[in-house]
């Protein structure tokens, strides 16, 4: 329909053609911007660009781009800003906020506010100029009341010549890249079951792959494909097996809880062309706090997840805290990165650094457990992992609900207790990053502890729409952060750049520099080795969001969306009671030298 | 037949439609309900950002906000309770001056201490309190499980909020377990 459209004349067309010349010779190149399945594969032959939401299938988020370096970036200043939109708030959220990562092509770049908004930006010539914006009109009240952490969208991707989005309210949106109007929609995530969705699509050869969000509210998880030639769905593989799939027996109870177990997928994926694997983070079970609702591993919650891209199917799993009673979800995105093995081999890693405070390599071959380490400061969950599968010490596999370290753990018999890190995560979403020259990878992280008071479950309460966590989080403690590097060749950590408050927007590596934001307000540039911090500029704002860099005419950019909301705004202020003066907003800020 | 859209026929006849509509609109709108503005305070103030727009709050993320249906504190207590919040917990107060010139539960700021419950984001006259209190008891204290008709008088048609509240409407988390 609408090739057939574009093929014919029409009188409107006709009238406005005249008036649109200039306007056809900005849009003539965008025939050869198609966005194809080679260049999203191809996208490190593409530096200036940044077409994928992690950069780059495997997920590194590292820029070869080096005309901003170690030697001149105390030099680094604000080119341009701009305003976006997106503040207002719904359902249980006061304001909206930004944790997207820009996508920049050919010196056009597409940003996402927290309710979906898709701009269009013309960054050539030291400005930026909005070409447009697609307002999805999302549904406020009925997404944003089972949002469980805030009114957020991490961004876009491009395929063909359309911007492919996510909305709030469970929607996946193909906008004209030209025009901004939209091209398609169709419904992925339905909010009446407590689905959302804030990740960014990953487009995959010719289909987006869609993460959903909800295990606060009694979701059974998913992962979902749509083809994006024929508009319709090619495959939803469901992070809890169905009965009597493999999996299914580590439901143990009599309760059905699996039905509404958690393994929500909201943050985007990574994907190995070698053997076509989709590798993707899943969440927490619900109900959160009371892991005696639901004995047993309770797979895939927790777990890093390996699928058949073309299929979904699972190839395998690593899970990483069985019966998980903490709220500490493996929604994180897994970066693949090959370093020297032993004898000469390669060693080919899926690295995730997990809300329960250990980073894990795994052999993204096989599944199997490499290393792992604590990345925060602070533990108290576990005494630590078990050096051979990787699994917490005081995991076994003969007991329905795990104790882990009993004299902090959440339980029905320990209901209100303090644990380390706190349920928000060593790290949360936001990304990490592999300087794949230095070898080291870099994790924002959250150094915490927080009290958790847990309420028994019982099936009554499990309501559509409504809360299923078994319990809550308080913020008793301070809480402060760090960007810690880890070198990947030893699985040991090669340094720490301690901060006041904790990342809660991710990291840019380049390949002498360390880029990342302060809730506070600070954009910073560090040393890539010593951990150093080399520059910092202060937006006014709080930084939520990942910065990314890009060249247009031969000049290289930082750019970095700013505005504080989330979960940390309504959630989990408390421990950083300095950030409550920092007032919402909604605003792009792109540094040049 | 006069095709002058000014004739006075016509502008009778459209006086005519007007008036009916207007009544229509009066009727179907019934006597106006005298605690909608307590409804504008329990959105205007974010009472719904944690008790729900049903009332019935819960746990959850953000701690455990009470039930207002199944509250049994009276209109004087409501009153109170939103306007000096309640000591060690989330639930803020809502007069300024509270703890400072006014004194509230008896204390002021150092009384309280570390129990001091938090400023809320919007500041209410007595007026808007005891509008909000109203509603409250009106419309939420007491009341079983959240309806439709409830949450269409809450948030109006134009959302699909209470689309789950319809009778053999879509699958509860509870259907879909079966």
């Amino acid at each position: 329909m609408r090739k057939h459209a574009k093929r014919r004349p029409s009188l409107q067309a006709a009238m406005l053609a005249s008036a649109a010349a200039v306007a056809l010779i900005v849009a003539a190149p965008s025939r050869a911007d198609e966005v194809t399945p080679e260049r999203l594969l191809n996208a490190e032959k593409e530096p200036g660009n940044w077409l994928h939401h992690h950069k780059n299938f495997s997920a590194t988020r590292f820029s070869t781009l080096s005309d901003i370096n170690k030697g001149n970036v105390k030099n680094l200043k604000v080119a341009w800003t701009m305003h976006l939109g997106g503040v207002e708030g719904g359902g249980i959220w006061t304001h909206g906020g930004l944790e997207g990562t820009p996508i920049v092509e050919n010196g056009m770049m597409y940003v996402t506010d927290g309710w979906g908004s898709v701009y269009k930006i013309d960054a050539h010539g030291g400005k930026g100029v909005l070409l447009w914006k697609m307002d999805p009109k999302t549904d406020h009240d009925w997404a944003g009341a089972v949002a469980c952490c805030g009114v957020d969208n991490r961004g876009v991707a491009l395929w063909g010549n359309l911007v492919v989005s996510h909305t709030l309210d469970g929607r996946l949106i193909a906008t004209n890249k030209d025009t901004g109007q939209v091209a398609w929609q169709r419904q992925v995530a339905d909010p009446n079951k407590g689905e959302v969705i804030t990740g960014a699509p990953l487009i995959v050869k010719d289909m987006a792959i869609t993460g959903v969000a909800g295990a606060e509210y009694g979701i059974r998880g998913w992962i979902a494909a749509t083809d994006l030639k024929t508009e319709k769905e090619v495959w939803r593989t469901h992070t809890i097996p169905g009965k009597g799939e493999p999996g299914s027996e580590t439901w143990k109870d009599d309760k059905n809880a699996s039905a509404s177990g958690g393994g929500s997928t909201w943050v985007t994926g990574s994907y190995d062309p070698a053997t076509n694997t989709l590798i993707w983070g899943v969440g927490n079970p619900g109900p959160d706090w009371d892991n005696e609702y639901r004995p047993g591993d309770n797979l895939y919650t927790d777990s890093s997840l390996a699928l058949d891209a073309d299929t979904g199917k699972i190839k395998w799993h690593y899970q990483h805290t069985p019966n998980d009673p903490y709220d500490y979800d493996s929604v994180a995105e897994n970066v693949l990165v090959d370093v020297p093995g032993p004898n000469g081999t390669t060693a080919k890693l899926a690295l995730e650094a997990d809300r329960n405070g250990f980073a894990y390599a795994i052999d993204r071959t096989t599944g199997k457990f490499v290393w792992g380490l604590p990345f925060v400061k602070k533990v108290t969950w576990t005494k630590g992992l078990d050096a051979e599968t990787g699994k917490p010490i005081e995991y076994d596999s003969n007991k329905p609900v795990q104790v882990y370290n009993a004299s902090v753990t959440p339980s029905r018999q320990n209901k209100v207790t303090d644990i380390c890190p706190g349920n928000m995560g060593g790290k949360n979403w936001p990304p990490t990053a592999y300087n794949p020259q230095l070898k080291l990878w870099y994790i924002p992280v959250i150094e915490s502890c927080n009290r958790i008071t847990v309420e028994e479950a019982t099936p009554d309460k499990l309501k559509a729409r409504e809360f299923w966590t078994g319990g809550g989080p308080s913020q008793p403690v301070k809480i402060t952060g760090s960007i810690t590097a880890i070198d990947v060749t030893t699985g040991k950590v090669a340094g720490k750049h301690e901060t006041p408050f904790p990342n809660l927007g991710g990291i840019l590596a380049t390949p002498d520099l360390v880029f990342s934001g302060e809730p506070s307000g600070e954009v910073t540039a560090i040393d890539a080795k010593s951990m150093e911090k080399l520059w910092e500029f202060n937006t006014g704002g709080g930084v939520n969001a990942p910065p990314m860099t890009f060249s247009v005419d031969g000049k290289q950019y930082i750019a970095i969306l700013v505005g504080l909301g989330g979960a940390w705004d309504k959630w989990f202020i408390d421990a950083t009671p300095e950030l409550k003066r920092i007032q919402p907003g909604s605003m792009l800020y792109v540094f040049a030298l | 037949m006069s095709r002058n859209s000014k004739s006075p026929r016509r502008a009778i006849l459209a006086l005519a439609v007007i008036a009916i509509a207007v009544m229509t609109a009066g009727a179907s709108a019934q006597s106006p309900d005298p605690t909608d503005a307590g409804k504008a305070v329990f959105k205007r103030a974010n009472c719904f950002g944690c008790h729900k727009w049903h009332g019935n709050g819960g746990g959850g993320y953000g701690g455990d906000a009470l039930s207002l249906r199944k509250t049994e504190l009276t209109r004087e207590q409501i009153v109170e309770t939103v306007s000096c919040g309640r000591p060690g917990t989330g639930m803020p107060f809502f007069t300024r001056g509270a703890y400072d010139t006014v004194k509230c539960h008896d204390m002021n700021r150092q009384d309280a201490g570390n129990q001091m419950p938090p400023e809320a984001n919007t500041f209410l006259r007595q007026a808007d309190i005891e509008a909000v209190a109203d509603y409250v008891l009106a419309h939420i204290k007491g009341k079983g499980e959240p309806n439709h008709t409830e949450c269409i008088d809450f948030f109006g048609n134009k959302s699909r909020v209470c689309d789950i509240y319809k009778a053999g409407g879509e699958a509860t988390n509870a259907g879909q377990s079966k």
